[in-house]
């Protein structure tokens, strides 16, 4: 009887810490995904009341500085009545929020914890990541028409004029890295990146690049601009009350997340450096990654105290011209390091 | 510039327009006019350099069966009339009062002639977009600074 | 059926319930990004100050004209009070007439302070939105303390003030003020260098010096576009004429400058009550007509506490009858009052033009031709205030 409950719960363990099931439920995926969001905006709401004189969440948990706050927003949101106004498009609008978030989280499958732990091995797991990040904003423009009010509209508008082009500069970086270290491959990538040849100090342009694509891509300040909220109430998801209006809410944070994952993968030097033997696979690593895409973020998240937001033509002239030659700067920079290394010079 | 010089400037400006430039003990300029004559009154008094209309006031004057309506003008950029404050004076009938509007001769006096119009009744002709501003669009009563509407303050007397 | 494809403006209403628009609402017509037509529709928290005030005695009538603008009040209540003394003939004594200029600088620069967040949270800057608010509570602790309240002081009365200057109120000034002046480097650091700032500001709303004259604004928007044009130089009240200070002025009339404008006001008032400080007379504080109505204890306790009692008088105070205008510098721009008195104890008429109906005529002009997003950046350069301007 023993062995049998014993054997039952080593298969449900074996089962749980399978690569396949682990890496889209656990880490980096919905359960980490949704501690990181907790946590980060968390910090996000300390850090910005630390600049502006005052205290932040406070109550929920007194003892721990309001870190749970977020759960009792949570909670709230569950509770709260979701208003279907009677005008909208219904099916879009009510699949719209759970679809952004499904695919806000889907590229986690491409993003390994460990040389040995993915979900799946393939040659363009970095291919695969930046493409699949680029199906979710397409539900954004769906939400905002979908919601039949104007400013509804004119936010989903304007993150389709900015989904052009913020996707550019994250492709022609991932490219430009790509050529860098010569793969396609997430896995490849880091194990290249060995002691002081972080993808960041051997091609910063890029390195830049793509973080500010990212931030414009899920509306950090200066960027928030499809959410503007003193323009446009609350843009796209204007109409949204309730748990659908977390969900919505969630996107943003979840697509930093997994953007900031991506960027510690391939910038950061993923979960280098680990010294053999306490490589301690696939945790410690895990961690690593992990605490490189909280900088990130949080990096991300405290522009909030500085920064004004940009009008969207102003954010459009930055992403075409900066941007967009910034990027095309560092594929060239990646080639010509490409050919240095080839003749001889590294 | 005194205040007595402004009165002498006025006069001459305004000859031939059957006005009276007053000047009370306490500096105060009024130039009185009569209806007809207050556009061009108004354009004369914006060449001498007042450019543009402080305020315009209705006040209702039931036991002279009149609304007064007074423009206080001042200038800007002429130095000499920086100072003062004139205030070009006119009255209209109660039971039909139509003036002809300023907001050509002053783009400044717009808002202020629709909230006459709006809280005293007086109906400016010529204004470009004369309607409710202060009270609801769908009021229906007589304008409220007139005497006949009487407050009734809570608790009191109503 | 053949479908027929119209293009139509897109007529977006930022009316009351809406995070950027304040009390009123703003009916701006689209052309895609750019606003072809605009129309602002005020009254939303009309009060109808003018048609109580006809009902009320003349000192009943202090607290009534102090609300409208509320960040501003003590301006509003000296304006009223300077035009009740023209009626009545009476000067306040100089100690009076300096305290008066005190908290009235002391209130402008919160309401400077205020306008300024505000602007700041409509282009997105939170952080610039909570510095200045948090900054003000240390003047509101000076006005406290001078005045007994937070808001809505009502400290100027007919002949005089309300209080005197408390005891070591001068040192607190001083440091309240090396604080703001530490916070102005501050806000210049994180805000008025930030590029996303000049980006936004920077030649947004421009309102040409032509036009400003003939649209008849007031206050830092008529400056901020090249008028010099300042109450309290153009016909002084009380002792402005003694004080030494500078009109801020600026040449580009665009949302930018007009904040500048607002900062460079704040450091004038500093400058201005520090003057006042260090001028500061002794003397009653309240006209001797009006104390000549005391008793002796009451007399008395007013020397002990330097607080007034209110003379019998005041409660039915008939000025003879006349009328009279005056204009006094407020935060926002000109106050002009007009009071028309019958020798009765009410008014027959008061007439309160405040600059935020003035400011109202920019609107239409300065806004078409500019983007959807300005829309916020422009309305909280003008400082806008809907209460003020609906009364």
């Amino acid at each position: 009887m023993m062995d049998s409950i014993e054997g039952f719960v080593n298969v449900i363990l074996g089962l749980l810490f399978t690569p396949q099931i682990f890496v889209p439920l656990v880490y980096p995926g919905l359960l980490t995904a949704a501690v990181m969001a907790i946590v980060i905006i968390w910090l996000e709401r300390k850090v910005a009341a630390k600049v502006q004189l005052r205290y932040g969440p406070l109550y929920v948990t007194k003892r721990m500085g309001g870190v749970t706050q977020l759960v009792a927003d949570l909670i709230k949101f569950f509770f709260a009545e979701v208003i279907v106004p009677r005008d909208v498009d219904k099916l879009p609008f009510k699949l719209g929020p759970a679809l952004l978030l499904t695919f806000s989280l889907l590229p986690v499958v491409a993003l390994p914890v460990s040389g040995q732990f993915e979900a799946f091995r393939s040659d363009a797991t970095l291919f695969l990541a930046v493409a699949l990040l680029s199906v979710g904003p397409i539900y954004v423009i769906i939400v905002g028409w979908a919601s039949n009010n104007k400013f509804a509209l004119i936010g989903g508008l304007r993150e389709g004029y900015l989904l052009v082009c913020y996707e550019l500069p994250v492709f022609i970086s991932a490219l430009a890295m790509a050529v860098l270290y010569g793969s396609l491959d997430l896995v490849e990538l880091v194990r290249m990146q060995g002691p002081g040849l972080w993808g960041a100090l051997l091609n910063p342009f890029a390195a830049v690049s793509f973080l500010v694509a990212t931030f414009m891509s899920t509306s950090r300040f200066p960027f928030e601009i499809a959410e503007a909220e003193s323009e446009i109430v609350m843009g796209p998801y204007t109409e949204y009350s309730g748990i659908c209006y977390g969900l919505c809410m969630a996107y943003s944070y979840i697509k930093l997340y997994v953007k900031s994952i991506l960027f510690a993968l391939v910038f950061l030097g993923g979960w280098l450096p680990t010294v053999w033997p306490f490589t301690l696979d696939p945790t410690l690593p895990g961690l690593i990654v992990a605490f490189k895409a909280a900088a990130v973020m949080l990096v991300g998240v405290f522009l909030r105290a500085v920064y004004p937001r940009y009008r969207i033509d102003q954010a459009l002239q930055i992403g075409w011209r900066p941007l967009f030659a910034l990027s095309t700067a560092s594929l060239v920079w990646s080639l010509f390091m490409v050919g240095v290394k080839v003749g001889g010079w590294v | 510039m005194s205040s007595s010089g402004v009165a002498e400037d006025l006069k001459r400006g305004l000859e031939g327009l059957l006005v009276q430039v007053r000047e009370d003990a306490r500096g105060g300029i009024t130039v009185e006019v009569l209806p007809d004559r207050l556009v061009e009154a108004a354009e004369r008094l914006r060449n001498l350099g007042f450019d543009h209309v402080k305020s315009v006031t209705g006040i209702d004057l039931p036991s002279e069966k009149r609304v007064a309506v007074v423009y206080h003008l001042s200038s800007y950029t002429n130095p000499a009339y920086v100072k003062v404050i004139v205030a070009l004076r006119t009255a209209v009938e109660r039971s039909n009062p139509q003036l002809p509007s300023l907001s050509k001769v002053w783009l400044s006096s717009h808002y202020l002639e629709r909230e006459t119009f709006d809280l005293v009744g007086v109906v400016f002709q010529g204004h470009p977009d004369l309607g409710r501003i202060l009270l609801p669009d769908d009021y229906e009563g007589p304008p409220p600074l007139r005497k006949d509407v009487v407050l009734k303050t809570e608790g009191i007397d109503a | 059926m053949t479908l027929e494809v119209v293009e139509k403006h897109l007529e977006l209403l930022i009316g009351p319930q809406h995070p950027g628009s304040g009390h009123m609402r703003l009916v701006a017509k689209l052309d895609g990004d750019i606003i072809v037509g605009f129309d602002p529709d005020v009254g939303f928290v009309h009060r109808a100050v003018e048609k109580i005030a006809e009902t009320k005695g003349y000192v009943q009538i202090i607290p009534l004209v102090e609300r409208p603008p509320l960040v501003d009040c003590v301006n509003v209540n000296l304006g009223y009070v300077l035009a009740l003394e023209k009626l009545l003939g009476v000067e306040p004594p100089p100690q009076a007439s300096y305290l008066r200029v005190l908290a009235a600088e002391l209130n402008r620069v919160a309401s400077h302070l205020y306008g300024i967040a505000i602007h700041a949270i409509m282009i997105g800057s939170s952080t610039m939105f909570m510095w200045p608010l948090a900054d003000r509570e240390v003047l509101l602790e000076l006005l406290q303390d001078l005045s007994g309240a937070r808001v809505t002081y009502s400290y100027v009365i007919p002949g005089g003030v309300r209080r005197g200057l408390p005891e070591g109120f001068k040192e607190k000034a001083l440091k309240a003020f090396r604080y703001l002046r530490r916070r102005l480097r501050d806000y210049d650091d994180l805000f008025l260098s930030n590029p996303v700032t000049v980006n936004r500001l920077r030649g947004v709303g421009v309102i040409e010096m032509r036009d400003a004259v003939n649209l008849g604004i007031v206050g830092p928007n008529l400056r901020a576009s090249g008028v010099p044009y300042d109450v309290r130089r153009a016909e002084p009240y009380c002792v402005y004429s003694d004080l030494d200070f500078e009109v801020m002025t600026r040449r580009e009339g665009d949302a930018y400058s007009r904040l500048l404008v607002r900062i460079g006001e704040i450091e004038q008032s500093m400058k201005i009550v520090e003057q006042c400080l260090d001028k500061n007379p002794s003397g009653p504080i309240l006209h001797e007509s009006f104390l000549r109505g005391l008793s002796p204890k009451a007399r008395a306790y007013m020397e002990q506490t330097g607080r007034v009692r209110f003379p019998a008088l005041f409660s039915a105070l008939k000025p003879p009858q006349g009328e009279v205008s005056v204009r006094v510098e407020a935060g926002r721009g000109e106050l002009f009052f007009y009071v028309v008195s019958d020798g009765s104890p009410t008014p027959y008429r008061l007439r309160m033009v405040t600059p935020s109906f003035r400011n109202l005529a920019a609107f239409r002009h300065v806004m078409v031709g500019n983007r959807l997003a300005d829309i916020p950046a422009i309305y909280g350069s003008l400082d806008y205030f809907p209460p003020e301007a609906d009364r």
